[in-house]
């Protein structure tokens, strides 16, 4: 090949730039590559979650032709009766009666076998007759024909220890704790990881997991030719009002919905982690387009001068734009596949209940994130490309060019102001608003405008704080720390968009603290202001306090009065449903109720109802309202009292004849009991005496006052762990902008250096002014987050608290100087390698002429 | 290689630097360049010293050996007393630092600092305070004490290179080096940093040494060294610029 000329010069261009200058390649490949994978990972990872589930369910749900059940959750289900009746229906092979309740297992070891988030259910066991599908093969063992025989499935049997033949004892809310024998071990072809499946013979299964007369649904399979339709509408006419019959296909569909609602939460949660790394990403792009193009002035001058125009210098820019996106996102693709692998893996690992299966790695995955990686880095390198388009050809020859800074920053001031000015505004009017909804909204609104804003004005903040700052922190190191100074505020804008990424991880986490923190001593006085209890108990599973336990905790030496409340959930005046409380055992000794009229406490026929209640439902002292379930059963209640809103205590409260009136025998449970001392009794020989009476039932805890004031704090925390998670991601992504400007920044600057080096700069002393203006753009950073972040928080806290009625602000103001603490040391280790890079620089370098 | 070599005090008083035997090839095998081929020369404290010679000749080179910004492949340098070679990356930093001045071609200055910080930037990086009578007579003679604290996108190019110059006086070092200091001014620019140059050197006792092409500036020297193919070749004392001139053209001719 002997052609002299170029076919495309400013491709050729480009190319060997991306090619001549391989760190920063990889560098801005990262930045696109991270917030790309967060994106891929969260689709492969719901869409894997999703397959799964749905596989189980389709296995689970397999050979249901019709399936008959209660219209609505708080009804009692399906009676009896009508498996015989539906059975006699022509057409009908096989009425597989449903029933299913939380239980729990107890192991060999004599503890619960714990789930992680997977269900731990008992079931009716249901002989090859009457299955609608081929019922679950046996490992070991055979099925159980009597009372106290037991299947579990392989999983729980392994977990538990437990093989066929062996005693093992299964607790239940009401019934307690039932001792069976294991008749044998089933497989289930899909499993998801720590789940229990306890299957009991017929008679027994109706007896504890039933009231006795309801089963919670009836499958249906259809003998040979007739179609679902036909079966179910057959069935439909048989059906009290109730109840209703749906196809299995609808079955089906329902099912797979259900899964995709759960779903849809998760997919929110790692969206907006690849979201905010997109966002942080697009900084980190920017900055390095803007070096790049600033690093180049001279070259693109010279193009221009012989003859290139602007828009070819334009495109030249964006197209290495778009080759990085391209290699980003790609890489992105692959990094979020392992991403979803890797917290498939972590997730099982911890037993949380996850099924098992390959990964799902959609069209649709592979598309957005191919999309999301180019067109951030396109538009992220639109405005350099602009930039670089406007550099006049006499820039190739004329000095001064070389170093010109981008022009003024008035424009972005000016709008800057205006956007965080209405952000302002906003705020204010939202922090003045008393609607807790409106107020959420506006300060919500408000923070992306001064957020906005405050992007756009920190090149100009960058100057007014880093000066001071720089003076402040380069003091101890003398010429060194006024040299890092000038450098940081050198160019604002770098300086800014450089600090930026950890604004918003700063932003995010301190908001987060302070409402977090507002929550915590919000429970706390809440706490402390309305519970007198000593001692409260409570369930470590789903099923609550089996109400044996409870009355056995009751009769222990010491107790002086015992109050439980039930959790009820009924249709309210024929309207919707409603949860409230139902309490057995008297109040006042164990939770203050804050009267506003009337009576503190329910009695028989009477009901007291919050305040919020009242005024919401026009509810007074005296109306009287209907408690119902469908099944007919209907109570009648007037209301007694009204009291001030507490989260202890719920919207309304009723007696426990009340919630025994109305709820099947079964479900019968405490969701806690609350234990008042007897004066004068030892705390310590009542918490033994309360633990000796509770411990055989495997699932209670005694808790004194600090222990369960601290369990209810400690959801709190879950919360919290949600939003460090997030930090770390805004702080990788901060370190890697932070290590990409400082190493550009240092090979612009490499004559500089190596004239520093050559009157006298030490090796160490040139990575120390690194290190510090590092660290000086990190605290700045850090520092205009920490400030957006504690005022929004703590406006959050105040509007959603209040709503809630949580009233305590709290300002972790320790947490805050740790954070900025920690900010200032990512600063200085994102430093390191630059700094190295930087003394690496020879004298000779400074006198070099190219 | 190095043999040990003693200095006795009263020569060390007088020589500021002095290479013995320099070789300095660049590249190796076949494609070795001697850019100096055992160069022997002697700095006298307080003499102005020129070394000129044709473009390639070396001249760079020998600058960069004799203040220690680069390493011999042969020989000797000495700075006063000190024996450059074997020195360490930090001794010879604080070498330069402490002992030695430049005034580059260009790129001189840091941006972001004034004149003045500019200045006094070496004193500043070895953390010392400077002699305050002293920098003011150094700033009085630049003629830039109404320039003190403009950055260097605000001074001109002659106004740049004087405060470049009053670096290398600031700390009073012992001998200071300039390659080309004044390429890129015109002739009245290069004739005032000349002539301030001149006059550390007689009234403060200075030791200087540049590289120059320009017959004018040599003029101002002491004695100019004629440097080509890598080796001295001829010596001129108390030059006048067109006798400077004449031997250039023998060079080249
Ligand atoms: N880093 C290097 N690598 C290889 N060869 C070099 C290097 N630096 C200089 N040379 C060569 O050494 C020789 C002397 O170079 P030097 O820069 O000292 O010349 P000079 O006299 O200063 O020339 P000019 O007047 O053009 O500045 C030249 O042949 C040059 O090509
Ligand atoms: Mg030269």
């Amino acid at each position: 090949m002997t052609a002299a000329t170029l076919r495309n010069p400013m491709r050729v261009v480009s190319v060997r730039n991306l090619a001549a200058h391989k760190v920063r390649l990889i560098l801005t490949v990262v930045s696109v590559l991270l917030g790309t994978a967060f994106v891929a990972g969260s689709f492969v990872f719901t869409d894997t979650l999703n397959r799964s589930f749905t596989k189980i369910f389709n296995s689970a749900d397999r050979g249901i032709d019709s399936r008959v059940e209660a219209r609505k959750s708080y009804d009692p289900g399906v009676p009896l009766s009508l498996v015989d009746q539906v059975r006699a229906l022509p057409g009908v092979r096989a009425v597989q009666p449903v029933a299913t309740a939380s239980i729990v297992l107890i192991g060999k070891d004599g503890k619960r076998v714990s789930t992680g988030g997977a269900p731990s259910e008992g079931k009716i066991w249901t002989s090859a007759v009457d299955s609608v599908t081929t019922p679950p093969t046996f490992v070991t063992g055979t099925a159980p024909v009597a009372a106290g025989q037991v299947v579990i499935n392989n999983g729980a049997a392994k977990k538990a220890r437990l093989a066929t033949g062996d005693h093992a004892k299964v607790v239940l809310p009401n019934a307690g704790v039932v001792d069976v024998t294991i008749s044998g071990v089933y497989r289930t072809e899909t499993e998801t990881g720590g789940y229990v499946g306890v299957l009991f013979s017929r008679p027994q299964a109706l007896q504890l997991l039933t009231d006795g007369s309801h089963l919670s649904a009836l499958d249906v399979a259809a003998g040979n030719g007739v179609s679902e339709q036909t079966l179910t509408a057959r069935i439909a006419q048989i059906l009290p009002a109730d109840l209703k019959a749906q196809t299995g296909d609808q079955v089906r569909k329902d099912d797979q919905q259900g899964i995709q609602t759960a779903l849809s939460f998760v997919n929110y949660i790692l969206l907006a982690f690849g979201f905010i790394a997109l966002v942080v990403g697009t900084f980190i792009i920017y900055n390095t387009f803007s070096m790049i193009v600033a690093q180049r002035l001279r070259e693109l001058a010279l193009l221009r001068a012989v003859g290139a125009d602007r828009k070819q210098i334009r495109r030249s820019v964006v197209l290495e734009a778009g080759i990085i996106g391209a290699i980003g996102s790609v890489a992105g693709l692959a990094g979020g596949v392992g991403l979803a692998f890797g917290l498939h893996a972590l997730l099982d690992a911890l037993n949380l209940g996850l099924p098992s299966g390959g990964l799902v790695i959609s069209p649709r995955t592979v598309l957005v994130a191919l999309l999301a990686g180019t067109g951030v880095t396109l538009l992220s390198a639109y405005a350099p490309a602009r930039r670089a388009a406007k550099i006049p050809p006499v820039a190739a020859m004329r000095e001064e060019f070389a170093s010109a800074s981008a022009g003024s920053l008035r424009r972005r001031t000016l709008i800057g102001s205006v956007v965080g000015g209405l952000g302002v505004l906003a705020t204010v009017a939202g922090a003045a608003s008393n609607k807790g909804g409106t107020a959420a909204g506006l300060i919500g609104l408000g923070l992306l405008a001064v957020g906005a804003g405050a992007m756009l004005l920190s090149p100009l903040l960058a100057g007014w704080v880093i000066t001071p700052l720089g003076k402040l922190l380069g003091r101890p190191f003398g010429a060194v720390g006024e040299l890092a100074r000038t450098n940081a505020v050198r160019n604002p804008r770098r300086t800014a968009a450089t600090s930026f990424a950890l604004t918003l991880g700063l932003l995010l986490v301190s908001g987060v603290a302070v409402i977090g923190a507002s929550m915590k001593s919000s429970i706390n006085s809440l706490f402390d202001n309305n519970v007198s209890a000593s001692y409260s108990l409570s369930s470590q599973a789903d099923l609550g306090v089996p109400i044996r336990a409870a009355a056995a905790a009751g009769r222990v030496a010491g107790v002086g009065s015992m109050t439980e409340l039930h959790d009820l959930a009924v249709q309210l005046d024929g309207g919707g449903g409603q949860s409230g409380t139902a309490v057995d055992g008297p109040l006042a000794p164990v939770l203050k109720v804050d009267v506003k009229r009337g009576a503190a406490a329910p009695g028989p026929g009477t009901m007291i109802v919050s305040d919020s209640t009242a005024k919401k439902s026009g509810w007074g002292v005296g109306s009287t309202h209907m408690l119902s379930t469908h099944n007919g059963r209907t109570i009648t209640e007037t209301v007694s009292g009204v009291y001030k809103d507490n989260q202890l205590l719920g919207p309304w409260m009723v007696t426990g004849e009340v919630y025994r009136a109305l709820v099947p025998t079964n479900q019968w449970s405490d969701i806690v009991a609350l234990i008042k001392a007897a004066p004068g009794t030892d705390e310590a020989a009542l918490r033994a005496g309360l633990e000796r009476v509770t411990d055989p039932y495997y699932v209670i805890n005694v808790q004194n006052r600090s222990e369960f004031k601290g369990q209810l704090a400690s959801q709190v925390n879950g919360l919290l762990g949600l939003v460090y998670g997030m930090l770390g991601l805004a702080i990788v992504i901060a370190v890697l902008g932070i290590i990409n400007t400082l190493a550009l920044s240092v090979v612009e600057r490499r004559r500089e250096i190596g004239m520093l080096r050559a009157v006298g700069m030490q090796r160490k002393q040139v990575r120390r002014t690194i290190y510090v203006e590092s660290l000086l753009i990190a605290t700045f950073g850090a520092l205009l987050g920490l400030v957006l972040g504690v005022t929004y928080g703590s406006l959050f806290a105040a509007t959603l608290l209040r709503s809630q009625g949580l009233d305590r602000l709290s300002i972790p103001w320790t947490q805050a100087v740790a954070f900025l603490v920690a900010a200032a040391v990512v600063g200085v280790l994102a430093a390191l390698w630059p700094g190295v890079r930087a003394a690496r620089t020879r004298p000779l370098e400074a006198i070099a002429t190219s | 290689m190095t043999q040990v070599r003693t200095v006795s005090p009263a020569v060390a008083s007088i020589v500021a630097a002095r290479a013995t035997e320099v070789v300095k090839l660049y590249g190796s095998g076949d494609t070795a360049v001697r850019a100096l081929d055992h160069v022997s020369v002697e700095l006298v404290r307080g003499e102005f010293t020129a070394i000129m010679g044709p473009s390639g000749s070396g001249k760079s080179t020998l600058m960069h050996c004799l203040a220690g910004l680069d390493a011999v492949t042969a020989g000797i340098v000495e700075i006063g007393d000190v024996e450059l070679s074997g020195l360490s990356d930090k001794k010879m930093t604080a070498l330069r630092r402490d002992r030695i001045g430049f005034v580059f071609q260009s790129f001189n200055l840091v941006p972001t600092l004034t004149a003045l910080e500019n200045i006094t930037l070496p004193i500043a990086i070895a953390g010392r305070t400077p002699d305050q009578p002293w920098l003011d007579m150094v700033i009085t003679t630049l003629g830039l004490s109404d320039r003190l604290h403009h950055r260097p996108s605000e001074l001109s190019g002659g106004q740049q290179q004087r405060v470049a110059v009053g670096r290398a006086l600031a700390g009073q070092p012992e001998i200071i080096f300039g390659d080309e200091p004044t390429g890129n001014l015109d002739s009245r620019s290069s004739g005032e940093v000349m002539g301030i140059l001149r006059r550390s050197v007689d009234d403060l006792g200075q030791t200087v040494v540049i590289v120059t092409h320009d017959p004018k500036a040599a003029s101002y020297a002491d004695r100019v060294l004629f440097l080509a193919d890598g080796r001295i070749v001829d010596e001129l004392r108390a030059p006048t610029a067109d006798a400077v001139l004449d031997r250039m053209k023998k060079l080249e001719g």
